[in-house]
C-alpha cells in the first residue's frame, strides 16, 4: 500500500484502516473545535509512523512502547508548533500548518539513518525510499484480529475520553474559544494555552494513528504524508460534523466505506469527495452531525428530555 | 564567478516567479481571498492546452488562448463554490469572527473549500490524461548570450521584461482604474462599498477572474519555456506564488518583483549548496518565515495602536 487513503485489502484490513483514518480525522476535528483549521495533521501522522518504526525496528522495542513514543513525540512537537504559531490569524495559521507539514515531508525525504541489526540486516529510514521492514506484528505473530482489537480499543478509549472532556470546564472552554476567542478571553480563558494543549493532544492522536499505520503496512515513505492526506483529515471532520467526536468517524466511514471500498467510483473518488467537501463547507459548514442534528438525535434517544422541556414551558 | 552566475540565474528566475505571484497577490493580497486551488486550476488548463497541442495539432497561439480561457472558467467555478458570499460584512454578523486581523471564520472555511477543490481539480486532470509528461508548445531559446564570463538565456530575459511591464500595468490599473479602485474599496470596507452603491459581488468576481487570468499567463509563459507539463506543476505554481506574494508583503503589487528576486536567488544558491531538495525547501521555509514575520509585525502594530 502506497497511499494511506486507499483500501488495500477488504475485510479486517479495511476496518483497521478506517480506525487509523478515524484517529487522524479526530485529530483534525480537535483543532477545528478550537476555531482553527490545520492543513498539516499529516505531518504528525508521519512523525508518529517514523518514531514508532524506529522504536520497534531500530531500537528493537515493543509495539506498546512504540505507540506511546509516537504519541508523546508527535504531541510534543504539535504543542510546540501550536505555541510557535499562536499569534497567527485563521488564514495564516492554516497556511503555516501546511508549510510546516511540507517542510517535514521534505526533511523525511532527506533523512537517512541506517543501522545494522544483530541479524546483520540493515534497517532504518532511507530518504525518499522510505522505511522498510517494519515487521513487529509478523515477528510477534500478531494476528489481524488482535491488531483490530488493539486499534479499535484505543479508538474507543479516545472517543470516551473526548466525550467526557466535552462535559467538563475544559471542553466548554475549547468550544468557547472556537466560537468566539474574544469572549473566551473576557471570561478568563487563556485562549493561547487552550489552543496549544488542544493542538498537542490532536498531534498525539495523529501520531498514534501513524504508529498504527506503519505497523499495519510494514512500509512507509515520505510521499504518503502529502497534502492529500491533510485534505482528507480535515474533510472527514467537516463532512462528518463538528458537534461531536462521532462526526469524524462518520466522515471517514463515508469516504473509505462508501466511496473507496465499494469501488462504485473507481478512480473518481478524489474528484467526488473533493467536490462534496466544498459543497458541504458552502451549504452545511458544520457537517452532517452539526449541533441541530445532534440535538434532534438526542431527543430521539431520550424523549424524556423533550417531555421535561414541554412541562417546563 | 560561479557565485555570480548563480545569482544572475536566480535573478532571471524572478521573471516567471513574479508572474506567478502577481495573480495570488491580486487574489489574496488585495481581495483577501486565498485560493489554494490556484495551482490546480492552472494545471487543468495546462492539460487542456497540451491536449489541444498534441491531439488537435493547434498552433501555440491557440493553445495559449485556450489555456487563458480555461483558467478563467475554472476560476469562476472555484469562486462560485468557495468564495461567493463570503464577504466579511455578512460574516461579521455571525459568531466565530476572528478579530485578530479582521479575518473571519467564513474566509477560513472558504480556504478549506479551495483546499478540497485543489484535490478535485488535480485528480480530474490526472484522470483525464494519466501519463506523467505532456508536451506543451516550446518557444525556449536554443542559444545563450554571453556577457563577459556570464551566460544569459534570452527567453528568461524576455520573460523578465514581460513581467516588469505586467507588474507595472497591473499596479497602475489597481491604483487608477475604476474597477481597480473599486476592488480596493471592497477589500478594505466591503459594507461601506456596498452602501455607496458599488456592485460588490460583480467587482469581486471580476477581480477573481483577473487573478485567474494572470495565473493563465504565468502558466503559458513557464510551460512554453519548459516545453512540457507534469502533474507536479499545480503544487509548484501555488507554492512559488504564495512565497513570492508573502515576501512581497501581500497586496504590494510592485513588491512582487522584489519577492521573486529574493526567492530566485536564495533557491539558486540553496540548490548549489545542498541539492534539489534544499531548493524545494527554500520556498516553503521563506513562506513560513514571511507568515511568522507578518504575524509578529501586525501584533506589534496592534499593541502600538492600543498604547497610542
Amino acid at each position: 500500500m502506497r497511499d494511506a487513503l486507499c483500501a488495500s485489502e477488504p475485510g479486517i484490513g479495511l476496518v483497521i484502516q478506517w480506525v487509523i483514518l478515524a484517529f487522524l480525522a479526530l485529530s483534525a476535528w480537535l483543532v477545528l473545535r478550537t476555531g482553527r483549521i490545520s492543513l498539516g495533521q499529516q505531518a504528525y501522522f508521519g512523525l508518529g509512523a517514523y518514531v514508532a518504526a524506529l522504536i520497534t525496528v531500530t531500537g528493537q522495542g515493543t509495539l506498546p512502547w512504540a505507540l506511546v513514543g509516537a504519541m508523546f513525540c508527535a504531541g510534543g512537537v504539535a504543542g510546540l508548533v501550536g505555541w510557535l504559531v499562536r499569534h497567527l490569524s485563521g488564514l495564516e495559521y492554516a497556511m503555516a500548518t501546511l508549510t510546516l507539514a511540507e517542510l517535514f515531508r521534505l526533511g523525511l525525504s532527506g533523512m537517512e539513518w541506517r543501522v545494522q541489526r544483530p541479524d546483520g540486516q540493515w534497517v532504518g529510514p532511507e530518504g525518499t525510499q522510505g522505511f522498510r521492514q517494519i515487521r513487529w506484528l509478523f515477528e510477534q505473530q500478531f494476528s489481524q484480529q488482535a491488531y483490530l482489537a488493539l486499534a479499535g480499543g484505543l479508538l474507543l478509549v479516545a472517543l470516551i475520553a473526548l466525550l467526557q472532556v466535552e462535559r467538563t470546564r475544559l471542553g466548554l472552554a475549547m468550544q468557547t474559544v472556537g466560537l468566539d476567542p474574544t469572549l473566551a478571553q473576557a471570561q478568563g480563558v487563556n485562549v493561547h494555552r487552550v489552543r496549544m494543549w488542544t493542538q498537542g493532544v490532536a498531534g498525539a492522536l495523529a501520531g498514534l494513528a501513524g504508529g498504527l499505520y506503519a505497523h499495519q503496512v510494514t512500509y512507509v515513505e515520505p510521499a504518503i504524508f502529502d497534502v492529500m492526506l491533510g485534505v482528507h483529515a480535515v474533510g472527514y471532520a467537516m463532512v462528518g460534523g463538528l458537534a461531536t467526536p462521532l462526526g469524524p468517524l462518520l466522515g471517514s466511514g463515508f469516504d473509505l466505506g462508501l466511496l473507496e471500498a465499494t469501488r462504485l467510483f473507481e478512480g473518481w473518488r478524489m474528484v467526488i469527495f473533493g467536490g462534496l467537501i466544498a459543497l458541504f463547507l458552502r451549504w452545511r459548514p458544520r457537517g452532517l452531525l452539526d449541533e441541530a442534528a445532534l440535538h434532534r438525535f438526542t431527543l430521539l434517544i431520550h424523549p424524556r428530555k423533550r417531555h421535561d422541556r414541554t412541562t417546563l414551558a | 564567478m560561479v557565485w555570480l552566475q548563480r545569482t544572475v540565474d536566480g535573478l532571471l528566475e524572478a521573471g516567471p516567479y513574479a508572474l506567478i505571484g502577481l495573480g495570488l497577490t491580486l487574489g489574496f493580497g488585495v481581495m483577501r481571498r486565498l485560493n489554494l486551488a490556484y495551482g490546480a486550476g492552472a494545471l487543468l488548463a495546462a492539460y487542456l492546452g497540451s491536449w489541444m497541442f498534441t491531439r488537435l495539432g493547434l498552433p501555440a497561439v491557440w493553445v495559449w488562448a485556450s489555456v487563458l480561457v480555461a483558467t478563467v472558467v475554472v476560476g469562476l467555478y472555484i469562486d462560485l463554490l468557495c468564495f461567493a458570499g463570503t464577504d466579511p460584512a455578512n460574516a461579521g454578523l455571525q459568531r466565530g469572527q476572528d478579530t485578530t486581523v479582521g479575518l473571519d471564520a467564513r474566509q477560513v472555511t472558504a480556504l478549506a473549500a479551495s483546499f478540497a477543490l485543489w484535490m478535485q481539480l488535480e485528480q480530474l486532470a490526472v484522470n483525464w490524461q494519466p501519463s506523467h509528461v505532456h508536451p506543451f508548445p516550446d518557444v525556449s531559446a536554443t542559444t545563450e548570450w554571453t556577457l563577459g564570463a556570464l551566460s544569459l538565456r534570452p527567453d528568461r530575459l524576455a520573460t523578465f521584461a514581460l513581467t516588469v511591464v505586467m507588474v507595472w500595468g497591473v499596479a497602475r490599473w489597481i491604483e487608477r482604474s475604476t474597477i481597480g479602485l473599486g476592488l480596493r474599496a471592497v477589500s478594505s470596507q466591503v459594507a461601506a462599498a456596498h452602501l455607496s452603491g458599488m456592485r460588490v459581488q460583480r467587482l469581486q468576481r471580476i477581480g477573481f477572474a483577473l487573478a485567474c487570468l494572470l495565473s493563465g499567463i504565468a502558466t503559458c509563459t513557464v510551460l512554453s519555456m519548459d516545453g512540457q507539463v507534469t502533474p507536479m506543476f499545480g503544487m509548484w505554481l501555488l507554492i512559488k506564488g504564495l512565497a513570492v506574494a508573502m515576501l512581497a508583503g501581500l497586496g504590494a503589487i510592485r513588491g512582487v518583483l522584489v519577492g521573486a528576486m529574493v526567492l530566485g536567488v536564495l533557491e539558486s544558491h540553496a540548490q548549489a549548496a545542498w541539492g534539489p531538495l534544499a531548493r524545494e525547501a527554500t520556498a516553503w521555509a521563506l513562506l513560513l518565515a514571511a507568515l511568522l514575520w507578518r504575524a509578529r509585525r501586525s501584533r506589534t502594530d496592534r499593541l502600538g495602536a492600543c498604547l497610542a
